[in-house]
């Protein structure tokens, strides 16, 4: 681990991770939470958002109201997602208010109000957000596609399904909050300025007495269809697509991520010159990596007019197969200096740093550093991508499209 | 920090933020230009222009404009608004020299009529997924509902129309005319060298002519119409409700930021207790958006069709128990808090410290340190906010909704 890497596990098993950094006033922290949407029981998709907005609806001895005032007078800029594995809740603040922010959160955390009346707003709100949804085609599309592309219940929908939340009572939340707030598989990490003995030993008195507890395993199932078509009388058709590809603990991660930035790294790469430039299809066109800690997909997206979305499909497939019939240096290294770059570039803001040293030892179990991840990169050359792509050859394509026009998926 | 500021000869202004200690270097240009500026003939014309900078010059074509950004893995990008379009990239710092050069050539474009024709295609796309995005969209309508015959109501992409009929001469001809060095400027801010940085710039953009380029400057104090637009396919009620509000030159902007928070941040504002906390409204938030000459308070609202009274009344209840009873001690500690904390964080980066110092040479001719801006937000009072709540009352509101066919 590199110098400025800080790490301890209290006796429970919690997690506690720190990356220090020069030149910042400010401090990110997150605590990673196992209650993602792959997680929860069936027939309750959508609680971890339900639960994610309950749990700041009062706790310790405020009730909603204090609580949310006492973090917003602490200024803090509050962040809190909900992915297949985890409720993530966090914040960026000036990093003088970091020991009052750490004694709130663990009153979010352990001690919950959890009333019944908020319990339905935050219940009718998750409901909203996931009809706000439908008039989201762009974000709607990229949903679907993950939950279509993943073996269930690993892709299951971040968001919700409505008849599940409608049914869901407060019981069966308070129950998987019980199951799954488990500490023992509970990640935190922080970033930017900090004295980590005086995190670690007040992260230790806030949630040390708590017992280890172990998550249920989940049983995965197999993909079931390859396309799927959702109609909408919008403009465009909006397709989303993806592939399966090599998991972040896989020794060919780089070659992987090297050879989707020649794919659709920055605006000399293939997808953005093939399908935008030369041809005008799209607008909004792009690949990205994609990856959860036991499946991971090339995930991508554009949105085109309906009298162009087989055109745009099609050239976008052809692109993926064309990667392994060859590479230019020039490709292989403007794809390498921007992955460098953008490593670096994201290093100076403590909200991304303290996020990705959290994610990395979820699917790692440890840290990279900077130089490690750098030597990674380095390392790749035009015969090592191509040996790669041709030893993994894209096999299907999990396709979704929104609009007023289907597509035909080969 | 150190900030640094020269004016060539023909009117191009260069101005510097050096830091040292910063792992990156920032760059752009900031033009004064934008949807406000063109007639209805053109509209569209300042944002597809930006689309046409990256498609090179007269000695690089796009694909080599396009790898030349991507060979020094810079993160750049573009964005054209009511009143500005702003070119900027980050960068490590030994490429700082080449993607500065890089940009300044991309400002003297060849505006080639084959791209011309292609990039149409895009920028019709690109329209097309607005149109897609009723949270965008309704903000669009309303502003034009707005601010009417002021141009602050121009679209920035234009219309499908407008775009179809748009020449390229008339892009050409409004390119010489907004693109002159004394109405844009140059930043860079992050660890660079000023002397070298001002050397390249001053040989490479100083044999620029400088033209007249001038912009109407009224205010505008909005329509106060109220229309609806029926979607069928759409399943939540967008709102978009606008008043007139301070310019981006007025000193009161401070207190205007902080009334915007207090009544629509994201989280313990007024709309959020009052609106989302019970779940009567999906999104609540306002916002204040300073422009040159003039400005607006902004509110967008996401709610289902059936709740739709009783979240407009609410709204009319916050304004004007804000105009009669004024804000709290309170309310504004909290709104200065999270504030001050958006600042420093946002500042801690290169690319968003270029952003507000090329946006304060354009709008105030100043640089401002982070400091000025802090003393100037904790100096602001209840009497300044209640007193600028009363001025501008948010009562006399502009609105526009997008929904679904009432149901039943």
């Amino acid at each position: 681990m590199a110098e400025n890497f800080d790490k301890r596990i209290l006796n429970n098993g919690m997690v506690i991770l720190g990356e220090r950094m020069e030149g910042v006033e400010s401090a990110a922290f997150g605590f990673m939470l196992p209650t993602g949407a792959a997680l929860l029981p069936e027939g309750s998709c959508g609680a971890a958002n339900v639960i994610a907005d309950w749990i700041f609806r009062g706790a310790g001895d405020k009730n909603s109201r204090e609580l949310s005032d006492a973090l917003d007078g602490l200024g803090l800029h509050r962040a809190s997602s909900v992915s297949s594995s985890h409720i993530g809740i966090g914040a960026a603040l000036e990093a003088s208010n970091l020991a009052q922010a750490l004694n709130l959160y663990a009153d979010v955390i352990l001690r919950p109000n959890l009333q019944e009346n908020q319990f339905k707003s935050a219940r009718q709100l998750a409901i909203e957000g996931i009809q706000a949804l439908d008039d989201d085609p762009r974000q709607k599309v990229m949903l679907k596609l993950r939950e279509q592309f993943y073996p269930a219940p690993l892709g299951r929908s971040t968001v919700g399904e409505v008849a599940e939340l409608k049914s869901l009572m407060s019981e069966q939340a308070r129950q998987i909050l019980h199951d799954n707030f488990s500490l023992s598989e509970t990640i935190f990490a922080v970033a930017g300025k900090y004295d980590f003995e005086s995190v670690c030993g007040q992260i230790k008195n806030l949630f040390a007495a708590e017992l280890r507890k172990p998550l249920k395993p989940i049983t995965l199932r197999p993909q079931t269809d390859d396309y799927t078509h959702i109609h909408n009388d919008g403009a465009q058709v909006h397709i989303g697509l993806m592939t399966e590809t090599v998991k972040l603990s896989d020794e060919n991660y780089y070659n992987d991520r090297v050879a989707i930035s020649v794919l659709s790294g920055g605006m000399s790469a293939r997808l953005f010159t093939e399908v935008r430039e030369k041809r005008g299809l799209c607008y909004a066109i792009g690949a990205r990596y994609h990856c959860l800690k036991d499946a991971a997909g090339i995930m991508c997206y554009a949105g085109t007019a309906p009298e162009k979305a087989q055109e745009t499909l099609d050239v976008i497939i052809g692109e993926f197969y064309r990667l392994s019939e060859g590479i230019s240096k020039e490709e292989i290294d403007r794809a390498k200096v921007g992955l460098k770059s953008s490593l670096i570039l994201q290093s100076e803001s403590s909200s991304s740093r303290a996020g990705a040293i959290g994610s990395d030892y979820y699917m790692l179990g440890r840290v990279r550093s900077l130089d490690e991840i750098k030597q990674g990169i380095e390392q790749t050359s035009v015969d090592s991508v191509l040996t790669f792509l041709r030893d993994n050859e894209f096999k299907s394509f999990t396709v979704v499209t929104i609009g007023p026009k289907q597509v035909t998926v080969e | 920090m150190e900030f640094k500021e020269k004016t060539l000869a023909n009117g191009l202004t260069i101005v510097g933020e050096v830091n040292p200690a910063a792992k990156s270097a920032a760059v752009g240009f900031f033009v004064k230009t934008g949807s406000r500026d063109e007639t209805e003939q053109i509209n569209g014309v300042s944002h597809f222009l930006e689309h046409m900078l990256f498609k090179g010059t007269d000695r690089l074509g796009a694909l080599q404009v396009n790898e030349a950004f991507d060979r020094t893995g810079a993160e750049f990008n573009a964005g054209t608004s009511w009143e500005t379009t702003i070119y900027h990239a980050a960068v490590l710092p030994e490429y700082l020299l080449e993607v500065t050069k890089l940009w300044i050539g991309l400002m003297r474009p060849a505006l080639r009529d084959e791209d011309f024709t292609i990039e149409k295609e895009v920028i019709k796309q690109e329209i097309a997924m607005y149109k897609d995005m009723p949270s965008f969209d309704v903000v669009d309508r309303c502003r034009k509902l707005h601010f009417g015959t002021h141009p602050c109501g121009n679209s920035v992409l234009g219309s499908e129309q407008s775009i179809d009929t748009l020449k390229s001469e008339q892009m050409r001809d409004y390119f010489a005319r907004r693109y002159a060095p004394n109405n844009m400027v140059l930043g860079c801010a992050g660890n660079f060298d000023w002397g070298e940085f001002c050397s390249v710039a001053e040989g490479l953009c100083g044999c620029w002519q400088k033209q007249a380029a001038d912009r109407k400057l009224d205010d505008g104090r909005g329509s106060k119409s109220k229309e609806r637009l029926e979607k069928p396919n759409l399943n939540c009620e967008h709102i978009c409700i606008m008043s007139w509000s301070v310019s981006a030159q007025d000193p009161r902007r401070f207190a205007a930021y902080l009334l915007s928070n207090i009544i629509g941040d994201s989280a313990g504002s007024r709309f959020y207790w009052e609106l989302v906390d019970s779940a009567l409204a999906e999104t609540a938030s306002m916002q204040f958006g300073p422009m040159d000459g003039t400005g607006v308070f902004c509110s967008y609202i996401l709610c289902s069709r059936e709740n739709v009274d009783k979240v407009i009344d609410i709204v009319k209840n916050i304004f004007n128990s804000v105009s009669n009873d004024g804000i709290t001690e309170a309310e504004l500690t909290k709104a200065k808090n999270k504030t001050l904390s958006a600042l420093v964080i946002e500042n801690e980066l290169s690319h968003g410290r270029l952003i507000r110092l090329g946006a304060n040479w354009l709008y105030l001719q100043q640089y401002r340190s982070i400091e000025q801006d802090v003393n100037a937000i904790r100096a602001v009072t209840t009497d300044d906010v209640n007193t600028l709540a009363s001025r501008f009352n948010l009562g006399d509101f502009t609105q526009f909704s997008i929904g679904p066919a009432p149901s039943g």
